[in-house]
């Protein structure tokens, strides 16, 4: 196993798979004027430090062009002016004080987690032209044997589906692997482009009719599962096509400048390895780096990235070289949460937990602006969704969530300043208005949603 | 205007309600519950935290209350419902408590009795394994029989003892010294020894009369013993990806599961999406890919090349990978799939698309019309036994009572429900049932200190798991048969390895070898087992919060919801103190002490187990404190106390509850079903409990009841 994939990513890296697949997908970037071209979510656990009275640690101060950033923002200082802050989102009173609850809500908008999520519902609608309409990344985010109520992204109303944890996995499953190029007696397209695997589209033919045989038994029952299931079998069937194509000559566009499989800066390991607190932001990285690949490819135009799960375990104070390492001592990422006064270590240890994650987003974004992209950078075409399942740590409130966006200034997304809501706004509003920005139709989103946020969308 | 409006009509009235209550302003100005039955008023306030019926969720079962109405009344009066306790008010006490009364009883419950409904189950990656190995690496299969090892010798003379000494009993030259005794057996001239063995290898001589050392004639592996001649070798190959050429369900995704639900075989919360599609798709060409590397010939035995002998195998095959014969269609479409291909290519691509097909990768419980609803088929039947007694496919047996169509009576199935139990497979479930039930699978990869805890070795987790498993296959198949066992055995399976870790003395080698826990009840069956112990600890401390909920909700059963907001979180970091003294403001704190009090006063009875379940008597120079109150052992509410010192005594206090028996019944129960029980399942399980204590406490005839109950069988129409 660990062979196999060690020679997979070698390969990969040096271009045999990855040159030949992402200069045809390089070129088949998509270009809809005007509009935001995908999106990228970026969720962390467990909250932000937002107490009462106390001093602001999390929410950024100053007018539009002049944005401060609070110390726990501080990573994200040369991306300030790509930024869009909101005061008054509420996820509403249902659950409030729950991380489950919060955790349910925040993508759906819907309490109790009853809706499909935003990112769901772009995947099927300005996404389904992509290879991958989704893309579901974790870091740990399954950790624990996870209960379902630990993951962010709903493709059915009350069902959610585990991220990919594993980067060699999401690698294999983006840039090579079940699909042609890599298959069990599939061609290889060393230099030649790949070929469409007959085998595995009469595979999934038959397995299409096995389902429908399925369906017509069960009729009412099980409906919502089997549809996911023929979803998903109709993605893969389109997908073998579409990977499977030669390249098409001539050029495809000025976009895809920045398309090519990434390297994983991780050594391959099993899943003991992978679990450590130690491994957390070696595969923070190379999960950010494959769903950046994947985008500058034009493999997906709907990513989610999940840090860990809320109410984590995760013992942040093992990140050596960090400002949070803390040897001989665990601090796990929800006990800090819990910060109690300004004077408990676990106070100063959640605002730099909070800055570490900051600090990756802000790797993300950096990475994105160095991709050109249409005569911008891919930060430009690119909106990222910052969210985390609970405002404030310690409290566990819904209300006033300090969710933001980024990025996007080439879809016409205004930055660079904070949209005070002047009072409660459902924050389905927001997801509306993410909505909106990527071309999709959507009036509102969720529930008691009214609307896209003016003043966001230029 | 139009926000309040889109409000209303997308939520629920109680939920309007709440939000309402909850911003001052909107607050309702009249009476919220006025008008309304108490069965309405439970609907819309009461069932999202006590259960439809009153089983408990959230908040506490109501069911069968025997305090009588004023004390009902009494707790809802300006406390009920927790989110608004201004909210019942008038005569809406009085009525929930009449509806409670007159609706949460086991006569009510069984009145409205239903069925599962009809249902797909997506096999766990567990069960996926164990199924491609024995369809088609039946090497693999027998490992299964995890560790249960027989020795067997029929020496020449006639010799007064017989032991078996190897690496994992360091070498006992003597049966004192904890060689493995053997017995002569009844009949014939053998001798015999059952052990334990983690995976591994162990070499291994006879010893007769404690002087003569030999080689096992039987053993199929040898080494040289250093003095000249050779020990004779067994492997010890645990689960059957050891044999595997790989494993099949490496890339799949988790077994994700719902708050409360302990086991990997939950029905709804597991679904194919496109995020796994790719590795389901995948894994099913690998192991395609994999037979193709051994030989098609071996595995159709026939030539690939000869279109009959592709077309026999399709049937045969398909039959054993679906779990019930082909349609004429179906073999038509998988036979079309090996047109236009080589041999092997076309059989490769049959494999691939079966253990990728939804016929596979879920088992069927649709049932067939049957009286008003539907009733499993007799292939079907054989599934849900297989898979809930062994955790894979139907053996050949199974398929042929299924074929003669002789699973449609309660004796059929019971019949076939008692042989199953008699394989090393029912073992190898039984084990696999309880260490979920406890979440002890969790200690081989729970985070912990390397600084706090530097011994506690990938080694000695996988045989801390083992152990919980020794434990659970010997007190049912072995020991009294009975579940209270577990809670009480004043011994464990214990090895060189494991009884270092306890502070056990007098056992050596790998082999797990029944161990008496030391007198002073610190440690009780189970309780006392640190697979349990290190789950329900933080990574580099113990945690009294964890361990009373592994009682309150694994044990009992109950269900507690989240700390209020703003309730303070965990205590402040103070090296100096007890962990005790450092959670006590929990019980102190009026607005924790509501739910702590049931909590915390259970897990400091842990205390003298630290975070890797090893003995302490000290923590920070500081003397332990382990009292405990098993505090209303059979409910939240009744007022009782069991005050303990030991985990001997409250292994008693739980073993001789009704709450912790039926809990049990209700966790092999959610496992066999894949689900928590609704309302409607209740009496089922009442049934269940009623049962076992017809078999004075026997798991074997629980197992029985289950399969040959109604719902086993039965489904509605959704």
């Amino acid at each position: 196993m660990k062979l196999g994939r060690r020679a997979l990513l070698q390969a990969a890296s040096a271009g045999a798979l990855g040159t030949a697949l992402a200069g045809a997908l390089g070129r088949r970037a998509l270009a809809a004027p005007g509009k935001v071209k995908r999106l990228l979510v970026f969720e962390f656990p467990d909250g932000v430090p937002n107490p009462a009275g106390g001093p602001d640690l999390w929410w950024p101060s100053g007018g539009a062009g002049a944005l401060s950033l609070a110390p726990a923002m501080s990573p994200l200082e040369p991306h300030k002016a790509h930024l869009v802050f909101f005061r008054g989102l509420s996820m509403g009173p249902t659950d409030e004080g729950s991380h489950p609850g919060g955790a349910k809500k925040l993508l759906t908008a819907v309490d109790g987690g009853g809706g499909i999520s935003i990112d769901r519902h772009l995947a099927s609608t300005v996404g389904l032209s992509a290879p991958f309409p989704h893309v579901y990344l974790g870091v740990q985010a399954a950790a624990n044997n996870a209960s379902g109520d630990k993951f962010v992204s709903y493709p059915a109303p009350g069902t959610t589906a585990a991220p990919t944890d594993d980067p060699f996995a999401a690698y294999k499953m983006l840039f090579g692997g079940a699909l042609p190029p890599m298959g069990a007696g599939g061609a290889a397209g060393a230099g030649g482009g790949a070929v469409v695997d007959a085998r595995k589209k009469s595979a999934v033919a038959a397995l299409l009719a096995d389902l429908g045989d399925l369906s017509g038994r069960l009729g009412a029952a099980e409906k919502a599962r089997l549809d996911l299931h023929r979803d998903a079998l109709t993605q893969l069937d389109k997908r073998l096509t579409q990977l499977g194509t030669p390249p098409m000559g001539g050029a495809g566009g000025s976009s895809g400048g920045g398309c090519s499989a990434p390297t994983l800066k991780l050594a391959a390991t099993d899943a003991a390895g992978l679990a450590k607190p130690e491994a957390f932001p070696a595969i923070c990285r190379a999960q950010i780096d494959v769903m950046i690949g994947a985008m500058a490819c034009g493999l997906t135009r709907v990513g989610v990235l999940q840090l860990s799960q809320h109410t984590s375990e995760l013992v942040m104070s093992r990140f050596e070289g960090t400002e949070l390492y803390t040897p001989g001592f665990d601090m796990r990422s929800h006990q800090a949460s819990h910060y109690g006064d300004p004077g408990d270590p676990k106070f100063s240890a959640y605002v730099a937990e909070r800055r570490w994650f900051m600090g990756e987003l802000a790797y993300l974004l950096q990475r994105l602006s160095e991709l050109p992209e249409d005569g911008a950078t891919m930060r430009d075409h690119t909106l990222v969704l910052v969210c985390t399942e609970v405002c404030d740590g310690n409290t566990h409130l819904h209300r006033d969530m300090p969710f933001f966006l980024a990025g996007g200034a080439a879809g016409g997304v205004s930055t660079g300043k904070i949209v005070d809501l002047g009072g409660e706004r459902r924050h389905g509003d927001l997801l509306a208005t993410v909505a909106q920005a990527l071309g999709d139709g959507a009036t509102s989103f969720g529930a008691g949603s009214s609307g896209p946020i003016a003043g966001v969308l230029g | 205007m139009a926000k309040r409006a889109v409000l209303l009509s997308s939520l629920s009235a109680a939920i309007v309600a709440a939000a309402c209550a909850g911003s001052g302003d909107d607050a309702p100005p009249t009476d919220a519950t006025a008008g309304l039955s108490g069965a309405e008023i439970w609907a819309r306030h009461c069932a999202s935290c006590h259960g439809d019926a009153g089983q408990g969720a959230q908040g506490p079962s109501l069911r069968d209350w025997s305090s009588g109405k004023p004390a009902l009344v009494s707790l809802i009066t300006g406390r009920m419902p927790k989110t608004d306790p201004s909210l019942c008010r008038g005569d809406c006490p009085s009525k929930v408590a009449d509806y409670i009364l007159s609706a949460f009883t086991s006569a009510a419950a069984c009145d409205a009795s239903a069925p599962p409904p009809r249902r797909l189950r997506l096999l766990s990656r567990r069960e996926l394994r164990a199924t491609i190995a024995d369809l088609l690496f039946p090497s693999a299969a027998g490992a299964s029989e995890c560790g249960q090892v027989t020795f067997r010798y029929t020496p020449s003379g006639a010799p007064k003892t017989v032991h078996v000494a190897g690496s994992f009993n360091g070498w006992a030259s003597t049966i004192a010294k904890g060689g493995l005794a053997m017995a002569k057996e009844p009949t014939g001239g053998a001798w015999s020894a059952k052990t334990t063995l983690v995976p591994g290898s162990y070499p291994y001589k006879f010893v007769v009369d404690e002087q003569t050392w030999l080689q096992d004639p039987t053993a199929t592996a040898s080494a040289p013993d250093g003095f000249g001649g050779e020990n004779s070798v067994l492997t010890v190959a645990c689960g059957q990806t050891a044999a595997l050429p790989f494993d099949p369900a490496a890339a799949l995704p988790p077994d994700t599961r719902p708050e409360g639900y302990p086991f990997d075989v939950h029905g709804q919360a597991r679904v194919i999406t496109a995020d796994s599609m790719d590795a389901y798709f995948g894994a099913a060409w690998a192991v395609a890919a994999a037979a193709r590397a051994g030989s098609f010939s071996k595995l159709l035995g026939c030539n690939p090349a000869d279109p009959a002998c592709v077309s026999g195998w399709v049937e045969s095959f398909g039959l054993r990978a679906f779990r019930r014969p082909l349609s004429a269609a179906e073999k038509t479409r998988y036979v079309a799939l090996t047109e236009g291909q080589e041999p092997d290519a076309g059989v490769e691509v049959v494999l691939a698309t079966m253990l990728s097909s939804p016929h596979f990768l879920y088992r069927s419980e649709a049932g067939e019309p049957a009286g008003t609803g539907y009733r499993l088929t007799p292939w079907e039947t054989a599934s849900a036994l297989s898979y809930f007694l062994w955790g894979t496919m139907p053996d050949a047996e199974l398929f042929a009572a299924a074929k003669a169509g002789d699973l449609g009576t309660r004796a059929a199935i019971e019949k076939q429900a008692r042989r199953m139990l008699q394989s090393p497979r029912a073992r190898d479930q039984v084990a696999t049932i309880v260490a979920q039930w406890l979440g002890a699978e969790q200690v081989v990869t729970v985070e912990k200190s390397a600084v706090a805890y530097p011994g506690f070795s990938p080694e000695l987790r996988r045989d801390l798991l083992a152990e919980t498993r020794a434990l659970a296959s010997h007190v049912v198949f072995d020991g009294s048969h009975r579940f209270d066992e577990l809670l009480t055995a004043n011994y464990t399976f214990a090895n060189a390895r494991t009884a270092a870790h306890y502070g056990l003395t007098g056992v050596t080698g790998d082999a797990l070898v029944k161990t008496s826990y030391p007198t002073d009840g610190s440690r009780a069956g189970v309780l006392g087992h640190a697979s349990v112990l290190a789950t329900t600890a933080h990574s580099d401390q113990s945690s009294p919060i964890r361990r009373g909920l592994f009682v309150r909700r694994n044990l009992l059963c109950e269900t507690f919801g989240v700390p209020p907001p703003n309730a303070g979180g965990v205590p402040k970091v103070d090296p100096g103190a007890t962990t005790r003294e450092r959670f006590a403001q929990h019980t102190a704190n009026e607005a924790c002490a509501g739910c702590h009090k049931y909590i915390d006063t259970v897990g400091f009875g842990f205390e003298r187990l630290d975070g890797v379940g090893a003995p302490r008597a000290t923590e920070n120079g500081k003397p332990i404190d382990a009292t405990g109150d098993m505090l209303d052992v059979e409910g939240q509410g009744k007022g009782t106390h069991a005050k303990f010192t030991t985990l001997s005594e409250l292994g008693k206090t739980l073993a001789g509850s009704v709450a912790a028996k039926a809990c049990f019944v209700k966790q092999v129960r959610r496992f066999a079903h894949g689900a928590l029980e609704p309302g409607t399942e209740l009496c089922s399980v009442e049934r269940a409990v009623a049962a076992l204590d017809v078999a004075k406490g026997d798991v074997r005839e629980l197992v029985v009841h289950l399969v040959t109950s109604d719902d086993f069988v039965l489904r509605r129409a959704p």
